[in-house]
């Protein structure tokens, strides 16, 4: 499963506003990294990722809601949380499959049967699930989800960094958007 | 399950502070639920008990960097309590549409076996639903009801016994006095040992 990025930069004395902005720059980052593949319902564990990543960047807005412009902020949130209902409806029967297999594996011949006309019926429910994510996907290109989500973490961030900001002395600036991630990671 | 508000949040402020602020509030939505989804029909209060313990896991994480240890401890017991509540929740989301697969199946069945039977039938033999497309079916599908209902008792005990440990080892207690301020450090927090900061404009929080 995908683990989350560290965010750097953030230490007790960081503005909330600076925290609010290099911790949505890397969520972001984790959810369109990991959209390559997603309709691919031989590999469920893209879909598993992408959600994981699009809850965590959820949460982020959510905790520093009060950082960002709210407009903006309510409309990338819906946003997000629309891509994130698509990827459940796709995710919900992958796991309730992977589920079944495991129970019918343990169970006689004759039980096998009746599980096996039920995956039948999960399956669509996957098709139908995957179909909504295509569409989902391809709303969040349209209505440029990343650049607007980069825009409010930006909006969120003191005014001049360059002069140091909110940020006290000491701490370091918050990656940039396109830096390269430090490798190290926190609790899935 | 809408969010509790979380009042005097500032973007001004540190992350310290009102991580603080968020989690404590986060704390108390998550207990809060604790007298009703002690009940094992209560499901609603079950699934509420999760998002809570999910919510109070993601700001514990984030804010892990500034919150110390404590934080860390208590995200990781916040995850386990979300990942023992999301089995539970997974057999109340399975089971029904088990039984609601089964029904159609009958429903089918019936059908099948009343055409069969011809439209001038004056009875019907019993013999009859031997031709029944999905009779071969029903067992695997009760079997499977069976052990989800059973395993659903079992995770849900075990929740009662992890969650009574949790309450029985001052996991709220450890928690809010881990992340709270040390005495020499400067700024205002959730501690008693701290002043309330002064009202900043806005309020709505995550």
């Amino acid at each position: 499963m995908a683990r989350a990025r560290r965010i750097p930069g953030l230490g007790p004395g960081t503005r909330f506003g600076d925290a609010a902005a290099a911790a949505v720059e890397v969520r972001a980052a984790e959810v369109f990294e990991h959209s390559g593949g997603v309709l691919d319902t031989g590999d469920i564990e893209r879909v598993h990722a992408m959600r994981v990543s699009t809850r965590r960047l959820r949460a982020a807005l959510e905790v520093f809601a009060v950082c960002f412009p709210r407009k903006e902020h309510k409309s990338v949130l819906r946003d997000v949380k629309a891509l994130a209902d698509a990827l459940g409806e796709r995710r919900d029967p992958d796991v309730a499959l992977a589920a079944l297999a495991g129970v019918a594996a343990e169970l006689t011949r004759a039980d096998r049967s009746g599980i096996n006309s039920l995956v039948t019926e999960l399956r669509e429910n996957q098709q139908h699930g995957n179909a909504g994510l295509e569409q989902a996907l391809e709303r969040a290109k349209e209505s440029r989800l990343e650049e607007r989500l980069a825009a409010l973490a930006g909006a969120a961030r003191s005014p001049d960094p360059a002069a140091g900001g909110g940020l006290p002395a000491g701490a370091v600036p918050p990656l940039a958007i396109g830096a390269v991630p430090p490798s190290d990671a926190i609790t899935p | 399950m809408k969010a509790r508000r979380v009042k005097r949040l500032d973007p001004e402020g540190t992350l310290a502070d009102n991580a603080r602020r968020i989690a404590a509030v986060r704390l108390k939505e998550l207990r809060s639920f604790a007298p009703r989804a002690l009940d094992p029909a209560e499901v609603d209060a079950l699934h509420d008990m999760r998002i809570a313990a999910k919510r109070l896991r993601y700001v514990l994480e984030i804010t892990e960097s500034a919150l110390g240890p404590a934080a860390r401890e208590g995200a990781k017991s916040a995850k386990r309590l979300q990942d023992l509540l999301g089995e539970i929740h997974d057999c109340d989301v399975m089971l029904p549409r088990v039984h609601a697969h089964t029904d159609r199946l009958r429903s089918e069945d019936t059908r099948w076996v009343r055409q069969a039977a011809g439209s001038r039938a004056k009875d019907l033999a019993p013999s009859a639903t031997r031709s029944a497309p999905n009779r071969a079916r029903y067992r695997g599908l009760e079997t499977l009801a069976v052990y989800l209902s059973a395993r659903r008792t079992v995770l849900f005990d075990r929740f009662l016994r992890e969650w009574e440990a949790l309450e029985a080892g001052g996991f709220a207690a450890r928690l809010t006095e881990g992340i709270s301020p040390a005495p020499a450090e400067s700024g205002p927090g959730l501690s008693p040992r701290a002043p309330e900061p002064a009202a900043p404009p806005g309020g709505a929080g995550p």
